[in-house]
């Protein structure tokens, strides 16, 4: 979480993707280096344990998530910054 | 005094300790336990137990926008319960745990939940009264507990790293809490830790090593240094600790262990040889638990998190394939194997530190800096 954050303050647009699992140190994270409610892509846990037909499906839920952080939330919004 | 005496005593006021102590818990600033309030003036005896200015910084960690300086180390000491003259063993136990290389990669959040264990060598040992023998690993000894204390509560109150927050703990550890053991240098048929890693004998220094878990081996039956090694080396190789195709280990020799392996005349480097050659699982049981397989890591892993070392993983081989009994070494070198003696000579007992990952340098060292000014002298 804290690399994307730094990447974003590069100006280089970033998403994450977080297993609900991990959500509660992701915002902790988040919140620790000044932006509280960072919008992050959410898949189910876990992941390290998926198949390869596992894994791609979690990729389907992930990249409309990650696609919409990139994209912001609308004309002159900061990438990634929704609360 | 016993318990029961304390009652005819004069009465004391102990609200406001009572308070100060509810306030520290109110502050997030424990570790469940209650801690010992830092007032300044209790923070500033500890910082006159060194000749290090209060505001050197011993680390910056940037994934939490935090650094610890010498005044902040000396406050979680205090409320550790520590005694202001074990200041400079608390400041090279930290410079230690930093060494290593774990915390800037990120293990303090890690789901391993791994603490640092702490070995302290030297001198100091008995000056500060650590205790390097009988329930080493247990309670009952103020230096040992309260260092390996201050260590959680600098993660939790310098950087922090709390559980449900930033610590992601899967289950942690009971050493978490606190870790620190002494080498029992006196009933060591070799040389200490320290000296073995290029100190002096009449110095003191910590040496740190993140770790998930003590695994005891109680082996009292026999005489034999292969069976007492074979037995330690089985632990070493226990399937459920295997997560990468090789690992790095502590072995935490008791006395009466060590005194029988010199007597057949093993070396330190021998036993560290022999557990190369015979830490091993067969083929097949890592089949069957699904580690019989490396996914290699990119060329391009960055070495400081240790990850240059391939995730074991299932292969897809039958169960029935006629390899399944080949002996499957998990260590690569001697060199990664750490000998330590500790415990009573009382019973042929002996433990391993089961390390979190691969540490990037085994272990984390660094030399106690005693305060060369006498106290109350000024800087």
């Amino acid at each position: 979480m804290a690399d994307v954050i730094f990447l974003e303050r590069r100006g280089v647009p970033s998403a994450a993707i977080c297993t609900d699992a991990l959500q509660a140190s992701a915002n902790a994270m988040a919140a620790l280096h000044g932006a509280p409610g960072y919008r992050y892509a959410i898949v189910p846990h876990p992941v390290s344990s998926l198949d390869a037909d596992g894994l791609r499906a979690h990729a389907e839920l992930a990249a409309p998530q990650v696609l919409e952080i990139l994209r912001g939330p609308g004309a002159g919004g900061e990438p990634g910054r929704h609360s | 005094m016993a318990v029961d005496e304390a009652r005819d005593e004069p009465p004391v006021d102990l609200d406001p300790l009572l308070q100060a102590i509810e306030h520290c818990y109110e502050q997030g600033w424990t570790d469940g336990l209650p801690v010992v309030p830092p007032t300044p003036e209790l923070v500033e005896r500890f910082l006159s137990a060194t000749d290090r200015d209060p505001d050197e910084i011993l680390a910056n960690i940037s994934q939490f926008r935090r650094v610890a300086t010498v005044r902040q180390i000396a406050v979680c000491a205090a409320m550790a319960g520590c005694r202001p003259e074990y200041l400079p063993v608390v400041l090279a136990a930290f410079e230690a745990v930093i060494d290593e290389g774990w915390p800037e990669a990120g293990a303090w959040q890690s789901t391993t939940g791994g603490g640092p264990l702490l070995i302290v060598n030297g001198p100091v040992r008995t000056e500060l009264g650590f205790n390097s023998r009988g329930n080493v690993f247990g309670p009952g000894f103020r230096a040992n507990a309260t260092v390996g204390r201050t260590m959680r509560l600098v993660i939790i109150d310098v950087f922090g790293v709390s559980p449900h927050e930033l610590d992601q703990s899967t289950q942690g550890n009971p050493g978490k809490y606190s870790l620190c053991i002494a080498e029992n240098e006196e009933e060591s048929p070799w040389e200490p830790l320290h000296v073995e890693l290029g100190g002096s004998s009449d110095e003191s220094a910590v040496s740190a090593l993140h770790t998930r878990g003590i695994d005891f081996i109680d082996n009292r039956q026999t005489a034999d240094a292969h069976h007492i090694l074979n037995d330690i080396g089985d632990s070493i190789a226990r399937t459920g600790t295997i997560l990468r195709a090789e690992k790095r280990i502590a072995v935490i020799i008791g006395p009466e262990h060590a005194q029988l392996l010199a007597t057949q005349g093993m070396t330190k480097r021998d036993v560290k040889e022999y557990l190369v050659e015979n830490a091993v699982r067969r083929l097949g049981d890592l089949r069957r638990t699904g580690k019989d397989g490396v996914r290699p890591t990119p060329s391009n892993a960055p070495v400081s998190t240790g990850s240059m070392h391939g995730w074991a993983q299932p292969s897809g081989s039958a169960e029935d394939d006629p390899g399944w009994d080949r002996r499957v070494g998990v260590l690569r070198s001697p060199d990664d194997v750490l000998v330590v003696v500790a415990g009573a000579p009382n019973a042929g007992v002996s433990a391993v530190a089961q390390p979190l990952g691969f540490p990037p340098r085994f272990p984390g060292h660094s030399v106690v800096r005693p305060k060369r000014r006498p106290p109350g002298e000024p800087a």
